[in-house]
């Protein structure tokens, strides 16, 4: 039944103080895509708009509110996917705009490239009229009381940012039956500078195919990349499984195979869809 | 138990006065890493020495002899992946350093991350003791006078003729002799590439991927449309449903060419030491060595 619009921000062991805030998050973004479908929009319009209120708000790891890497700065990264013709956009580490979702589509819309990292995704921002914002106001107390406490020599990154602080994605398909993917993350707690998740690589942070399905996904970065568990669920759905079905035999695979927990939302050309974690 | 090396080193429409040198390259550079494996060594050292060899050598573009950006400069990627553990080290988009797959590698073996990017892989490589290398010594002057021709051009026009790019990104892919696959990827890009452009190869399921279970692949062509439909990923998804090597990268650069209309190759090796070497561009550079029983006789192909 379509359109559909999931939404996701986080997956983990959210603590209460945190959850009332995250829940209101994600079901505000979601109305939001989803008055953008019933309108007639597509697919790739929902998910985007979806994305950039999830980065407006400071509660999430995105846009503001974004993790601080071990200096102290927000490095961001982002991807869109469009079911229809398989083009994707994506940015890795860029730094000093509010809504990186927003430039990765610009990445697919108006250049002849699929990603675009660093200083050049900087400089395509500003050459495409995107405002540049202080670091400042992306960081968020709780993100930089995050950080300091991660700075001790035996903190657990990982663990400790489990559920608190969520990279943040949409799955959508459209009244037209297209189907689309965003994702948006300020990566990992305390992560290395230039560090680069799952978040904007194609087949790890999301994938969309019209044929197939749409995947967002959250969690441990460096696992969801080594078994590429966006592109894995969908290969499950191309055998035949439910969303439901392939998106917890993709997780628990991952947590077998390589210790790795996560989230993702998945959605079917058909419209049925799956909100399903292992964390 | 087989030890099996495939190389490439780019699909795409080589022209004659490159070709005997990029043959030249990949067969050195598969005899390169076939000594690693006949050594008794891991999947991982041949893949990455081998690459290592093709990032060296300027006929091709990684490392040196690498394609420039708009801006002149050279930007680098590379991955290599353990089939094993499914560990894996990549690099995107970082300068000035002679040997971008070796960065990838300790970024596997020395951080808890996948993937560093620009400035940020730079300061890691310096922090390794990774020499800096001028730019000006990774670009030959072929290289210099292309670029300058191409600056000329019109974006537009440039970019309807994928297939006609050079696409001499460099790969390899080993078995060893535990059963361990491996598979690395280095590249400079496309030639004029934006700043900070990122093809497949870094990106983990696109410009390579490797499992025990299934294979190792190593993926060249056009990055976008590589990326697009996650070929190295898409290979291994083949072999897991029972494909031999060789249709499951067929079936793949075909769907690849029909779908969203890319070309490229690819070279796959699995567990059970069968390859293949398979392109949808005009020709691809590529060699493979292939040793039988572990104190049997050697052959080796082209």
């Amino acid at each position: 039944m379509l359109p559909v619009i999931v939404v996701h921000g986080g997956a983990g062991h959210i603590p209460r103080e945190r959850s009332e805030k995250s829940m209101s998050g994600v079901c505000y973004a979601a109305r939001a895509g989803y008055s953008l479908l019933q309108g007639g929009a597509s697919s790739m319009d929902a998910v985007v708009e979806a994305v950039i209120q999830m980065e407006n708000d400071p509660h999430f790891n995105a846009g503001r509110g974004s993790v601080l890497n071990v200096k102290g700065d927000v490095e961001m990264d982002a991807l869109v996917m469009d079911g229809k013709t398989l083009a994707s956009g994506a940015v890795s580490a860029v730094r000093n705009i509010a809504n990186p979702v927003q430039l990765a589509r610009l990445v697919m819309d108006k250049t002849s490239h699929a990603c675009l990292t660093a200083e050049g995704a900087s400089k395509f921002a500003r050459a495409v009229g995107i405002p540049e914002v202080s670091q400042e106001s992306l960081i968020t107390e709780y993100a930089r009381m995050r950080w300091t406490k991660n700075l001790a020599p035996d903190a657990n990154p990982v663990e400790s940012q489990m559920g608190k602080m969520g990279t943040v994605g949409a799955v959508a398909v459209d009244r037209e039956g297209n189907i689309a993917c965003a994702t948006s993350t300020g990566g990992m707690l305390n992560k290395m500078e230039g560090r680069v998740g799952d978040t904007p690589c194609i087949g790890s942070g999301g994938y969309a195919d019209n044929q197939t399905g749409a995947v967002s996904t959250t969690g441990h970065g460096e696992a969801i990349m080594k078994v590429t568990l966006a592109r894995l669920i969908l290969f499950h759905m191309e055998q035949g499984q439910t969303v439901e079905a392939a998106s917890d035999v993709g997780l628990a695979y991952m947590k077998s195979r390589v210790g790795g927990l996560g989230g993702v939302v998945t959605v079917d050309p058909q419209g049925g869809w799956g909100a399903r974690f292992n964390s | 138990m087989s030890a099996v090396i495939v190389v490439h080193g780019g699909a795409w429409a080589i022209p004659d006065e490159l070709a005997q040198a990029s043959v030249d390259g990949v067969k050195s550079a598969a005899c390169q890493g076939f000594s690693v494996l006949k050594g008794g060594g891991s999947a991982l050292d041949a893949v990455e020495a081998a690459v290592r060899m093709m990032e060296d050598n300027t006929v091709f573009n990684a490392g040196h002899g690498a394609t420039l950006n708009n801006n002149g400069d050279v930007e680098l990627d590379a991955i290599i992946m353990d089939g094993k553990t499914l560990a894996c080290g990549a690099v995107s988009s970082v300068k000035n350093i002679a040997n971008p797959v070796s960065l990838a590698r300790a970024v596997m073996d020395k951080t808890s991350h996948v993937m560093l990017t620009g400035s940020g892989a730079n300061q890691f490589a310096e922090s390794m003791g990774v020499e800096t290398v001028p730019t000006d010594a990774l670009v030959t002057e072929y290289e210099r006078k292309e670029w300058e021709k191409h600056k000329t051009y019109v974006n537009g026009v440039m970019e309807d003729f994928n297939a006609q790019w050079a696409h001499d990104t460099v790969g390899a892919v080993a078995l060893d002799c535990t059963g361990n696959v491996a598979c690395a990827t280095s590249t400079g890009g496309i030639r004029n590439k934006k700043i900070g452009r990122v093809g497949d190869s870094p990106v983990i399921g696109s410009g390579g991927y490797a499992d025990n279970f299934s294979g190792a692949v190593s993926c060249t062509g056009h990055g976008e449309s590589i990326l697009k439909v996650t070929l190295a990923r898409l290979i291994v998804s083949h072999i897991e449903q029972g494909k031999s090597v060789s249709d499951a990268s067929q079936l793949s650069l075909q769907y690849m060419g029909e779908r969203v209309h890319g070309a490229g190759g690819s070279i796959v090796v699995s567990p059970s030491g069968q390859w293949a070497a398979t392109f949808t561009t005009e020709r691809m550079a590529w060699a493979a060595a292939q040793q039988d029983e572990l104190c049997g006789k050697n052959t080796s192909a082209t």
